[in-house]
């Protein structure tokens, strides 16, 4: 990768960084799921954090256990918080091609901090293929003949990414320990990525057909897990918690039952339909969350709600429990 | 590993058993891509190489202003990629950030075929020439020059005549060792790749200027490309590329069979 | 804008293919029936200087080759999974399939593309999943515990890329792993590595039909990656370039063979429909120089135009894919004697060069 040039970038040689006593092993318990099978974890989504952009969500599932029992400073699972911003619709630049449509563009960033191992600044190839994936999803959903002559940048950033795999059991400097394997981890990002980024989009007002929401469901293969020995299908798994074998991510429209976008991975075997079909099943869940958010933020944006909200300027953000 | 000549001095027989004027299997083809306007497939030993070339077209309006002699006559644009897998190691290029040899390459390619291609004939026009390489052992820059030039004929875009390269190598081991000295400096036709790696080596080009600009075109033969990067011998320099030449003329005459085979097919095939 | 999507097709030709399309049975540009594949040309072993290579002309005229190179690699111990259960006792590494990904490396060389263009790197995502699969090439490229080989799969497309390239380049790419050649194993057990000078003595990556005949099980296949689009109520297999300007949605599915003999699905993805960027037409009502109420607010426009539907004039589709569709493209890509296997029988009878 070429040296990024705009901005003061840490030292090439790298300051020494602080040093650990090496965890002992047995310390280090790998955490297990507490909800079931079909069962989200919590969502929060709010929606018009930005006051800049025309369109803003910040999405948020907080870890599940409370890990300050165990007495180490890193969680052993990781959590997930993205926020989204759309800019847009606006006129194309005068010398651009004739565009019939809005044209929509998407850019999906790791902040450098959001996983164990640090990211770089300049967009990684996982990212950019994040990118198109999250293209694929909204570009089925939003009307674009409406905006002719027109752009929209959706951006996100991923202030904490989900971890591919359980880090603990991993040796030390392997891929594994810096929570990267198998790639399931971006896929928990793929399916909050589609639901903030819809709401964003609400939140710019920009036509569309449905409210899109992420879905992720995934096949494990880990005998703790399974009831009736084999595959077991997961909603919304957490990669710290299962031994993931296929996974699969759906961009979801509840009111046409359709979807927009399927990505689906791994050692499926003939589970395939039962996979989608769970994705589908956790991407209805994540969109109760999103339609209440949403409505929240309209009915605070037209003064229906409580005056103290409108008055601070603030939308309240919605935190709903969900159970399967 | 240095290379073993040796034994040439016995036999006169290189590593690869050809004498020192012997080409390499030359294999030809055109229009090997539908969707080209001109393409070419060239094989030289075992290097080889597809070409292929898109317009003439219109110069695209968006990049730098292009400059007067740009607009008068056609520019030619000559894009090389050496393929990872093309070497004995696996190497990646990254696009974008190209080596300075492939560089190079591109940019001898495009000054030997800016003196040949009858540019007047399209004022305000690119032609674009993508070149993959896609085995190396010897004599790339002189195959991808063959293979340009093919594919251009198949482009049907006017060219003075055949643009015809090849390598010539020096079997002297660093220059004029001692007694043996005379027959032991032989020019040596068409390098291989283990060849090019050891010996002194030139690469040539010349374009046909004797007429018809067939394989039987001798005398008005141009000298169009001579790049030569390793160091030698002032005094063998003459006898190289008075071989050079001589391996010149017959390449042309290869490329002349082969684009005379593709015409006699395509009339087959208009007529039958 | 990808390269594919900009086509030069106006509102009136898009619905007419659309509506031909939708038809049943559909009825194709190029007549072919919804699971025919287009002819191609298809070489393999083609260079002396790598494992495996093959090269495939489809005829629209785009055209890919693909060149194996392998190399040998130390297994950091981080890549075996340490089953030191209790119950067995014995420490045995197994490849790890999820953590093996670094074991093979795709790259895609597009012309007129940067290699980090989302275009090239979806590509390259997508065949590296499918060919991650379920691990299985991971337990081929094992030698040892110590060693592994490593796969350097390079992927050039030749052309402009016409239509969409994905077909194309992971139809080459199987045909290269199928002619994918490894030098024999003379060292045993977990010493260095050392090989067979003979290259007449290396072994299929993937094992030729013929070796076994006698065998109860099938030969395992590299997966191939098969477009699909929906147009109305038809699923459309190998979609051409002017196919994809309407379709609803289009899906990737990669599929492979397995042990039993059977097709599978390994990996499915949806591809942005570049229908969606057409331009929609003008109904008859609203066109100022015929139609009837030539002044109508920007409003009513809009509303006339919901109202149309997209039924007299073309629209860009709207919405994705539902999931009954989505099944029945599954179950007729992966279909006994279905297109699947249709596909890969004919690239197996391709001879080497």
């Amino acid at each position: 990768m070429q040296a990024d040039r705009r901005r003061a970038n840490a030292p090439a040689g790298g300051t020494a960084p602080p040093f650990f006593a090496t965890i002992p092993r047995e310390s280090l318990k790998r955490p297990t799921r507490t909800r079931k099978p079909d069962e989200h974890r919590k969502i929060f989504l709010r929606t018009g954090v930005v006051p800049s952009a025309s369109g803003s969500a910040y999405y948020e599932v907080p870890p599940e256990s409370d890990h300050t029992s165990d007495g180490l400073l890193i969680p052993s699972s990781s959590s997930l918080k993205i926020t989204c911003t759309v800019h847009g619709p606006r006129p194309l630049p005068r010398n651009a091609q004739f565009s019939p449509n809005l044209l929509l563009t998407t850019n999906v960033k790791f902040a450098p901090f959001a996983t164990r191992q640090r990211r770089g600044y300049v967009r990684d190839a996982s990212e950019r293929d994040l990118g198109v994936h999250l293209e694929t999803a909204l570009r089925g959903v939003v009307i674009a003949d409406r905006w002719p002559k027109s752009a929209c940048d959706v951006v996100i950033t991923i202030l904490e990414g989900e971890e591919d795999c359980f880090w603990g059991s991993a040796p030390q400097g392997s891929d594994a320990s810096k929570g990267k394997a198998g790639g399931w981890g971006m896929m928990g990002v793929l399916a909050g990525c589609i639901t903030v980024a819809s709401a964003a989009i609400v939140d710019a007002g920009i036509d569309c057909v449905d409210l899109i929401s992420g879905g992720v469901a995934a096949k494990t293969t880990s005998l703790g897990a399974a009831t009736d020995g084999g595959a077991l299908i997961l909603l919304d798994p957490a990669p710290a918690e299962h031994d993931i074998s296929a996974a699969c991510v759906v961009g979801y429209l509840p009111s046409r039952d359709e979807l927009t976008e399927i990505w689906m991975k791994g050692g499926v075997g003939g589970h395939s339909e039962a996979l989608i079909d769970g994705a589908v099943r956790s991407a209805t869940l994540a969109s109760t969350v999103l339609a209440e958010a949403v409505k929240e933020a309209a009915q605070s944006r037209l003064g229906v709600s409580g005056g103290d909200d409108a008055a601070n300027g603030a939308l309240k953000g919605k935190d709903t429990a969900m159970t399967g | 590993m240095p290379l073993d000549t040796s034994t040439y001095h016995l036999a006169h027989l290189r590593l690869d058993g050809r004498r020192w004027n012997e080409l390499r299997r030359f294999h030809a083809l055109l229009s090997t891509q539908a969707s080209a306007d001109g393409s070419s497939y060239l094989e030289s030993g075992n290097s080889k190489v597809i070409c292929t070339v898109t317009g003439p077209s219109e110069q695209r309006r968006s990049g730098a202003p292009a400059s007067n002699a740009q607009r008068d006559s056609a520019q030619i644009i000559v894009d090389i990629s050496l393929a990872g897998f093309s070497g004995v190691d696996r190497r990646k290029t990254a696009r974008g950030s190209k080596d300075r040899k492939v560089m190079e390459m591109q940019h001898c390619v495009e000054e030997c075929f800016g003196g040949v291609v009858l540019g007047h004939l399209y004022p305000h026009s690119v032609v674009q020439v993508n070149v993959a390489v896609l085995s190396q052992d010897g004599g790339v820059l002189a195959a991808c020059i063959n293979a340009v030039g093919l594919a251009l004929v198949d482009a049907g875009v006017p060219m003075m005549g055949y643009v015809a390269a090849v390598t010539v190598g020096s079997t002297g081991t660093g220059g004029g060792s001692g007694g043996e000295g005379e027959d032991a400096d032989d020019p040596v036709l068409d390098l291989n790749g283990l060849e090019e790696n050891e010996l002194p080596f030139l690469t040539l080009a010349t374009v046909g200027g004797g007429g018809d600009g067939g394989g039987d075109a001798g005398e008005g033969d141009k000298v169009n490309v001579l790049v030569m990067e390793t160091r030698m011998q002032m005094a063998k320099l003459e006898s190289m590329v008075a071989v050079g030449l001589e391996g010149c003329k017959r390449v042309r005459a290869l490329l002349d069979a082969a684009v005379k085979g593709h015409g006699k097919k395509v009339l087959e095939g208009k007529v039958g | 804008m990808a390269p594919y999507a900009n086509l030069p097709l106006s509102p009136a030709e898009l619905s007419y293919l659309y509506s031909s399309l939708a038809q049943d049975p559909p009825i194709r540009p190029d007549g072919r029936s919804a699971t025919q594949f287009r002819p191609l040309i298809a070489e393999s072993n083609i260079l002396p200087s790598a494992n495996g290579s093959a090269r495939i002309c489809f005829i629209d005229g785009t055209e890919a080759v693909v060149g194996v190179k392998a190399e040998v690699e130390q297994t950091h111990e981080n890549h075996l999974v340490a089953q030191n259960d209790t119950r067995d006792g014995e420490r045995t590494g197994r490849p790890d399939p999820s953590s093996a990904g670094s074991w093979f490396e795709i790259s895609i060389e597009i012309p007129g593309l940067r290699d980090d263009d989302a275009l090239p790197v979806f590509l390259a995502a997508m065949l590296t999943e499918a060919l991650l699969g379920d691990g299985e090439l991971t337990l081929k490229l094992r030698i040892n515990n110590r060693f592994h080989w490593r796969l350097y799969i390079d992927v050039l497309l030749l052309s402009q890329p016409l239509s969409y390239p994905l077909p194309l380049l992971s139809l080459t790419t199987h045909l290269s792993l199928l002619s994918t050649r490894l030098p024999a194993l003379i060292s045993e057990g977990d010493e260095d590595p050392l090989f067979s000078d003979d290259w007449e003595a290396s072994t299929f990556l993937y094992t030729q039909p013929n070796s076994n005949a006698a065998g109860k099980l099938h030969q395992s296949k590299p997966p191939i990656t098969l477009l699909v689009i929906s147009a109305g109520e038809n699923i459309i297999f190998d979609p051409s370039r002017d196919e994809l300007a309407v379709a609803e949605a289009v899906v990737a599915i990669s599929i492979r063979q397995n042990l039993l003999g059977h097709m599978e699905v390994v990996a499915l993805r949806t591809i942005d429909a570049p229908s969606r960027l057409t331009a929609s037409g003008v109904p008859r009502s609203l066109d100022a120089t015929t139609g009837t109420n030539a002044s109508v607010s920007n409003a009513d426009a809009q509303a006339l135009r919901e109202e149309d539907e997209g039924q007299s004039v073309w629209r860009p589709p709207r919405g994705g894919i539902n999931r009954a569709k989505l099944s029945q493209m599954m179950a007729t890509a992966t279909m006994e004697n279905g297109i699947g296997q249709e596909v890969m029988g004919g690239l197996a009878g391709v001879q080497g060069s």
